[in-house]
């Protein structure tokens, strides 16, 4: 085919690149109490947290697992091994950073990327953080972006920790908000101060190496009122036989007339179980504006959840999801209004190619109180075969006369009519299909930040070309 | 008597909703089926039977309304190039569990108005298979709820053959405390090349507690084929208002006219006058001004 | 003669953008008036505004309607003092049909309880000199109505709800010469009938034809840039706004 095609090919060999494990380094898989102690000694956890995990745990082996959704029955969660001491400790200076992890992130674009454009890097190997940083000039604002584990034992930050984590999500969730809340390792904490707003983003990029492994990383991040900050999270993993887990927690706290804009490009590689979740809390005036495209992972359970809890907050959520073979996407958004005149915003879109299977899934709840709520929610998706399957399952539970709720989906398929007309213009029939989905996935791309939006329309490229590569 | 899982939704969601399914007393058995034909009145549990022979035409319109709590089923069987029509209206205040089961043939038509004017407590599922190529479904629901009513629907579209069609319309108006769920589903099922389906639903709330959900979902395992739902649930329209207020209509006045508005698209595509008229006698004493 | 509208110094945003920046506008009872301006002068603006849209905020100055402050009231209450839209873009309203709905209303306008018949043989009145078919009162209000017939729905309003201001926005637009003919001869019926007031908001002459035009408004970036007679409009529609804009 095409020189496109090709340099696809190059491209999807930056994700799947690894370097050998260190067996030894692993503390055994399988969960219960000792393995839990462990790992809270291992982190030299405060009294609370050790009591959390513990409490996480019995959570965890009681509560049942989910009766919706893909099937997870062949995750074994016991063979996941739940943590991996890291080779090393934190550091600050990215030269101390062992070489094969170093390559790794070099290979990735991690320490280049924060040189040339991002106010911050946090970089997660395996489970713990081995590289962070932050520019002087957003330091000095007095924005903290940290990992969560060092800002837990500083003692200018330990009882924020103490007071926000699993407070948003809480170990009762769900199966899997209890497991992280047991073997939660890694992570990041930022805390915008009042008023301080942050014109380039902060970016945080998971990387999962060890096989089998389970990443659990943890996000905390507080804004004071009338602050502003754009996170972004990159998520890959090479391939390997064992299936990975990834059961990640984001909790985002959005203060008074604050935004928030959280973007993700999850890449995991295809045998990812990524059973993650995000939620944020919003004050009055405030806004979480969601970015996220999904792309990767064997099986995905992602909906991230606003609650808009003061006067006026707002959510918008902008999703793009692409399903190729062997994987299951489930996707989608929570809204929940539990104020006045809040409002929220969805607009997704999902493909579904070569026996894939997307589903959209979302919650709008408009309590009792939330007088004068607006919510709007448009789902559209493509099939692009008759392989593969696409459904869309949206619920919506009004409680006050006083909303205006509207829902629109759609789901269909390229018209012939305009591959044909591009075919006329000289385009191959992929060229043109994959032109389409490109246009298709429009309303996420232009959310994202040049470079991520071209590594978005590369990796669609290379999902409509590689089945014909 | 056994409790039994009523209208499933065909793919769960987030259990708090409560919305995967609800349930019921399992049915005592009933005898026999009868075939209905014209208009009759339920007031029991009863096994019923519509169905339609090879470009053969037919209709039945059941008033329901039950003396004590009934589980009612209707086989609606639509042969090749035939056409059933059922209209099914809803006015009991004992609990009615309703269950419309129907095979749609090659070519063949069923059209299916349901209305539901008092439902003190009502189960009711359609489940409708479009075996046939070309096979067509067309529902109109529409609710006029109030006090305490409580209304579960779970309708579900198969689309099996080729080039089928559904057309899924529900209207509705929530007084009161009422409480209601909508679950509407169109499934395409592979192999249902160049099928269409289309689901609507318009929910006008005027009680101060009411409880409205809305479930409206797309399967989808066929390329060739279009579907979409939309749904507004909330107050009347501002545009409106602002249209009828300069014509000199007070807001009361204007929410009942958009209640009895909603009521009467659905009512409208009833064939039968007399039908309409019994229904429309019905439906004065339901909309109140709140 | 006394002023039936006075609008003093009214300034007006739509969703937080000024449109209309101090228009003073006076039409005196049972007079017709014409309200030209270039597309975008905030012409519309004005009559929804007249109205009592809830789409516009007033933010500075007054609306005096047959001697009261109508400025804070609401449509309906504007509707019962006689001030009537004729709406450029008529919602539709499926379920209600136009007879039904008109009936409503004129009950409501007028607080008297109506006989059918005798509303009947009114509306029936009223169609005919519309040349509107019968069948059309029976229909859902404006439901699946062409853009003309929507036009002649809302004059037909006028002729039965009688009010004693009709502001007509661009009725004419969009119609072919009979149609205009016809609804120009509907307004001219209601102003014989009833000695009404008119702000005929429009482009050009031909809804004029049947009536004879007292005051010329010309409205142009949210204030009234001139005023004049009738041969102001005749001269603005040959030859355009450009005289009258930008001479302050």
């Amino acid at each position: 085919m095409s020189e496109k095609t090709y340099v696809a090919d190059i491209d999807r060999s930056r994700y799947d690149f690894r370097f050998d494990e260190d067996e030894s380094s692993f503390l055994g898989s399988g969960l219960d109490s000792e393995i839990v102690n462990a790992i809270s000694q291992e982190k030299g956890d405060p009294e609370w947290m050790r009591q959390l995990r513990l409490h996480s745990l019995e959570i965890y082996n009681k509560t049942k697992m989910v009766e919706w959704g893909p099937s997870i029955d062949e995750l074994d969660v016991d063979r996941i091994i739940t943590y991996i001491r890291q080779k090393s400790r934190m550091n600050t200076d990215w030269n101390d950073v062992p070489d094969d992890i170093k390559q790794t992130f070099e290979n990735l674009g991690i320490p280049q990327a924060e040189r040339e454009s991002l106010a911050g890097v946090g970089a997660q190997y395996d489970s713990e953080l081995v590289y962070h940083n932050v520019r002087k000039e957003v330091a000095q604002s007095g924005v903290v972006y940290t990992d969560l584990e060092s800002a837990m034992h500083d003692e200018r930050y330990a009882e924020m920790i103490r007071t926000h984590f699993m407070k948003l999500v809480p170990p009762t969730d769900h199966k899997f908000a209890a497991l992280h809340g047991a073997v939660w390792s890694g992570g990041s904490f930022v805390y915008v101060p009042k008023g301080v707003r942050l014109e380039i983003p902060l970016q945080s990029y998971f990387r999962l190496n060890a096989k089998g492994a389970g990443q659990f990383e943890h996000t905390l991040i507080i804004l004071e009122e009338d602050s502003y900050l754009h996170f972004i999270e990159g998520c890959s993993a090479p391939k390997y036989y064992e299936a990975g887990l990834h059961a990640g927690c984001v909790e985002l706290f959005v203060g008074k007339n604050a935004t928030l804009r959280y973007s993700t490009i999850e890449n995991w590689s295809k045998n990812m179980y990524n059973l993650n979740t995000k939620r944020a809390l919003v004050e009055q005036g405030g806004k979480i504006e969601w970015v996220s495209g999904s792309f990767g992972s064997h099986v995905s359970y992602l909906y991230p959840m606003s609650i808009l809890n003061g006067e006026g907050a707002r959510a918008e959520f902008t999703g793009i999801t692409f399903a190729g073979e062997g994987q299951n996407l489930d996707t989608g958004a929570k809204m929940v209004h539990n104020a006045p005149n809040t409002s929220s915003f969805m607009n997704t879109k999902s493909i579904s190619k070569s026996g894939g299977i997307s589903t959209f899934r979302s919650a709008v709840v408009v309590k009792e109180n939330a007088h004068g709520s607006k919510s709007s929610v448009s789902c559209e998706s493509l099939m692009l075969d008759s392989i593969s399957r696409s459904d869309t399952v949206p619920a919506m539970d009004i409680r006050t006369k006083y909303a205006d709720v509207g829902h629109e989906a759609k789901i269909g398929r390229i018209s012939d009519e305009s591959v044909f007309y591009l075919m006329s213009r000289g385009m191959s029939e992929q060229d043109a299909k994959a032109m389409i989905v490109r246009g298709f996935a429009d309303n996420v791309s232009k959310e994202l930040p040049l470079e991520y939006a071209m590594e978005m329309n590369n990796l669609i490229g290379l999902e409509m070309h590689g089945s014909i590569g | 008597m056994s409790i039994v899982k009523l209208n499933t939704l065909p793919c769960p969601t987030f259990t708090w909703l409560g919305v995967n399914d609800t349930t019921a007393d399992a049915a005592a058995p009933v005898s026999e089926s009868v075939s209905p034909g014209g208009t009759v009145q339920i007031s029991e549990s009863a096994a019923l039977e519509v169905s339609a022979q090879g470009g053969e035409k037919r209709s039945a319109v059941m008033f329901i309304s039950p003396k004590e709590s009934a589980h009612i089923t209707t086989k609606v069987t639509a042969q090749g190039g035939s056409h059933v029509t059922l209209v099914q209206v809803f006015d009991g205040s004992k609990r009615t569990v309703s269950k419309v089961e129907a095979a749609i043939g090659d070519d063949a038509e069923f059209q299916l108005v349901q209305l539901y004017l008092k439902t003190a407590d009502t189960i009711s599922e359609v489940d409708v298979r479009l075996d046939g190529t070309r096979a067509q479904l067309d529902t109109s629901i529409g609710y006029l709820l109030g006090g305490s009513d409580r209304l579960d629907i779970n309708l579900i579209a198969r689309h099996f053959g080729r080039k089928t069609r559904s057309q899924i319309t529900a209207k509705g108006v929530m007084q009161g405390s009422a409480e209601k769920t909508f679950k509407g589903t169109i499934d395409f099922v592979n192999g249902c090349s160049g099928a269409l389906g289309e689901e609507i639903e318009d929910v006008l709330l005027i009680g101060e507690k009411v409880v409205n959900k809305t479930v409206p979902l797309i399967l989808c395992a066929e390329e060739n084929v279009e579907g979409s739902h939309g749904a507004s649930i909330g107050r009347v329209d501002e545009e409106h208002i602002f249209y009828m207020l300069s014509r000199g209509l007070p807001e009361d006045e204007i929410v009942r006219l958009m209640a009895q508005s909603k009521i009467a698209q659905i009512v409208g595509r009833i064939a039968d006058e007399q039908v309409r008229g019994r229904i429309n006698d019905i439906i004065g004493r339901g909309i109140e001004n709140e | 003669m006394s002023h039936l509208l006075t609008i003093t110094d009214l300034c007006v945003n739509a969703q937080d953008k000024a449109v209309l920046h101090g228009v003073d506008l006076a039409v005196e009872q049972g007079s017709t008036n014409v309200l030209m301006g270039p597309n975008g002068a905030g012409k519309s603006t004005l009559g929804l505004t007249v109205m009592g849209s809830p789409e516009y905020t007033v933010t500075g100055g007054k609306i005096i309607f047959d001697g009261q402050d109508i400025t804070n009231e609401s449509a309906y209450e504007r509707a019962k003092r006689g001030i009537f839209l004729s709406f450029q873009n008529p919602v539709e309203i499926p379920g209600i049909t136009l007879s039904e709905f008109l009936r409503n209303s004129l009950e409501q306008i007028s607080g008297k309880h109506m006989k059918l018949w005798d509303f009947k043989k009114k509306l029936k009145e009223a169609m005919d000199t519309l040349n509107m078919d019968p069948s059309y009162a029976d229909r859902d209000l404006n439901v699946g109505f062409s853009g003309g017939e929507k036009k002649k729905s809302e004059i037909l309003q006028l002729l039965i709800l009688q009010p004693k201001l009709a502001i007509l926005d661009e009725t004419d637009s969009g119609l072919d010469v009979d149609a205009v003919k016809t609804v120009s001869q509907g307004i001219s019926e209601y102003k014989e009938r009833t000695g009404g007031t008119l702000l005929i908001i429009t482009h050009n002459t031909k809804i004029l034809d049947a009536l004879t035009v007292d005051t010329t408004h010309i409205l142009a970036d949210g204030k009234i840039a001139a005023r004049g007679g009738s041969e102001l409009a005749y001269d603005v529609i040959e030859n355009g706004f450009d005289r009258y804009i930008g001479r302050e």
